[in-house]
């Protein structure tokens, strides 16, 4: 186990509570339930959390549950809008991850390839 | 089917998240001298009566019909994982009482994961939305590490 890269843990886990705290213009959820974990749900919110530092978006919180009941399709991710729609994103790695943050969260544009089922509204 | 062990954690941390859990407590100890690796997830929440673990213990993966939700299967999995290393498995649990599991494994064993990713396995578990408490304590032959997520919401 590498102590240095546990260190850092604390800061980021600091910024990690601030971006649940509710509030922002796009709420993201990840499913992290056994399936998800074991098709990469952790290292898709990982991607996500570095990407929307690195793109420094402050509208963006980031939260994480248990199975949305679609297990076949995981990697899962909700991204919500306030007061808009809810996409819910499918079969997610890495790459669509950036891809999602980059177009969906800085842009505001949807990206419908990897997005599935209907458009709902949000509450 | 996790190829990592911080991985086998998230998952039972999840499991305290859906129990109601308000402070999920994780120590890992990692003794070369012992030869020895110790998992341990604590949770406060609802526990399970004697039957509901005698059956999420025993639904393995291969038994299960595909489509149906696969309750108890990260417990099973993590079972097999530290069986499979040369160690011990024991979950404690009882209504209202809380659940502890305790998986050790030989730490030279060569089917034994790596712990892997441990930060962004807490940093998961710090972004549930039910704001259940999160600590680690992470111990080896010379070094100790210790995190505690209340520290950090009261500085925020």
């Amino acid at each position: 186990m590498n102590l240095e890269q546990l260190k850092q843990l604390k800061e980021k886990a600091q910024k990690q509570i601030a971006l649940r705290e509710g509030g922002k213009k796009y709420r993201v959820v990840v499913s992290m339930g056994t399936s998800g974990i074991a098709s990469g749900a952790r290292e898709v919110m990982k991607t996500m959390l570095d990407e929307i530092e690195k793109r420094g978006l402050d509208d963006v919180e980031v939260h994480v549950t248990g199975e949305h009941g679609l297990e076949d399709i995981e990697p899962v991710v909700l991204v919500e809008e306030a007061g808009g729609e809810k996409t819910t994103y499918a079969q997610l790695d890495t790459e669509k991850a950036k891809k999602i943050v980059a177009e969906h969260l800085q842009k505001g544009r949807k990206v419908d390839n990897l997005a599935v089922g209907k458009q709902k509204k949000t509450e | 089917m996790f190829e990592e062990l911080s991985q086998h954690i998230l998952d039972i941390a999840m499991n305290s998240l859906s129990a109601n859990a308000k402070q999920v407590q994780i120590s890992i100890l990692e003794s070369r001298k012992h030869d020895w690796l110790v998992l341990r997830v604590r949770d406060d929440g609802r526990g399970m009566d004697a039957a509901t673990l005698k059956r999420v213990l025993t639904n393995h993966w291969s038994s299960k019909p595909q489509r149906r939700k696969p309750v108890g299967l990260g417990l099973a999995l993590l079972q097999q994982t530290s069986e499979m290393c040369g160690g011990h498995f024991h979950v404690q649990s009882a209504p209202g009482r809380g659940t502890s599991v305790t998986a050790s494994m030989r730490l030279s064993h060569i089917d034994r994961p790596p712990l892997g990713d441990l930060n962004t396995t807490i940093l998961a578990l710090c972004a549930t939305d039910k704001k259940m408490d999160v600590q680690l304590n992470y111990r080896s032959d010379g070094q100790k590490f210790s995190f505690d997520s209340r520290e950090l919401a009261t500085k925020g």
